[in-house]
């Protein structure tokens, strides 16, 4: 696998050539060791492209965003969204975009890899939450 | 056992968590304070000095629960620390130690007492408004992103038993935010719509309200002067 990409083996295959890093939060056991193993891995990822100067990509399922797969991967998606919006700050005066996508079950790969590819371009939006989903209307998300 | 409340408040020492187990104490309640640090020989609280990154500290923390009389209704995850920089300056000890204390020793805790905690009891998490963003603290802000995903998470796998809330606070008047420089303090409470820092007991308001909030859970509530908002 690219290692510019850490995703799910359909995503990777829709992937071909993202234009800079994407991180997919993959489900973990509620252990803390497999929460801050993946955490650690998209630490180490965000600071490489910090480092590059490259755009980043987080992809979560919107599920995990609201608790309801368990805590570990809660942590994990919850998580990253924070720490998203931290370097959208911290990358915004080099114009570097760094966003989230939350999914669902039933959201197309392709389309998904669309959304990824426009959200890595160079003066597009930055610290946002794209909801390639319907499930987050109505619920309690910030 | 007797029908006394217990509850136990990590970071007791001092700062927020300190003022929290006092007002708990005030209200009625035996305090269990938790704090990595000896300080908590100066205090009313029930001490029990543990690190809670490590097996041994739970374990004291847990067996500290089981022993002492009185029924658990509440646990207040506040511990925390910082080791800001940006991203591209943090180091991967910077990195791991805040989300070992401020995430992971949450879980940990939580997912230990979870089975004490009385019906109708709750727990409330120290979360931080830096967990909507905060320049050069991607460590702090994943670590109180995560404990918001915990709080949602465990609000659903617990109720209706017990309760799971979390409070992000702002800028507090603490002995840690006293030490930053006057110069940069007074930008940061310049951009404070209610033009102060918060008090600790204005925390530990928020936490005794959601101790009794019972129809409230899997939220968070942000306690900032409205900072959130400003420029």
């Amino acid at each position: 696998m690219n290692e510019r990409i850490r995703v799910g083996e359909d995503l990777a295959a829709a992937l071909s050539e993202p234009s800079g890093p994407v991180f997919q939060a993959i489900p973990t056991d509620d252990t803390w060791e497999a929460c801050v193993s993946e955490l650690t891995e998209a630490y180490e990822m965000s600071r490489r492209a910090v480092e590059a100067g490259e755009p980043l990509v987080y992809v979560v399922h919107n599920d995990d965003l609201l608790g309801r797969r368990g805590a570990g991967a809660a942590m994990v998606a919850t998580g990253l969204l924070s720490a998203a919006r931290t370097l959208a700050l911290e990358t915004a005066r080099e114009g570097i975009p760094v966003n989230v996508i939350a999914i669902d079950d039933e959201t197309a790969v392709e389309r998904l890899a669309i959304w990824v590819g426009r959200l890595l371009e160079s003066g597009g939006p930055t610290g946002e939450l794209v909801h390639l989903t319907a499930g987050h209307l109505g619920k309690a998300l910030a | 056992m007797s029908e006394g409340r217990i509850a136990v408040v990590t970071g007791a020492a001092r700062g927020i968590g300190r003022t929290i187990g006092d007002c708990l104490v005030a209200t009625g309640y035996t305090v269990i304070g938790v704090d990595v640090s000896d300080q908590l020989a100066e205090t009313d609280f029930d001490p029990v000095q543990a690190d809670l990154t490590t097996d041994g500290g739970l374990d004291a923390v847990s067996e500290r629960v089981d022993t002492i009389d009185g029924n658990l209704h509440l646990l207040v995850n506040n511990a925390g620390i910082t080791r800001d920089a940006r991203l591209v300056n943090m180091a991967r000890d910077e990195f791991t130690a805040v989300l070992e204390v401020n995430l992971g020793a949450v879980f940990r805790l939580s997912t230990r007492l979870r089975d004490d905690i009385v019906t109708g009891g709750s727990i409330v998490n120290m979360a931080s408004r830096a967990y909507l963003g905060n320049f050069g603290q991607f460590n702090y802000s994943m670590s109180k992103g995560g404990v918001v995903g915990l709080t949602r998470a465990m609000a659903l796998e617990l109720a209706p038993r017990v309760r799971v809330n979390a409070i992000a606070p702002g800028l507090i008047a603490t002995e840690m935010s006293m030490g930053i420089p006057d110069d940069i303090r007074g930008k940061m409470v310049d951009a404070i719509p209610m033009g102060r820092m918060g008090e600790p007991d204005e925390i530990a308001d928020t936490v005794l309200f959601l101790a009794g909030a019972g129809y409230i859970t899997g939220h968070v509530i942000v306690v900032d002067g409205g900072r959130s908002l400003s420029r």
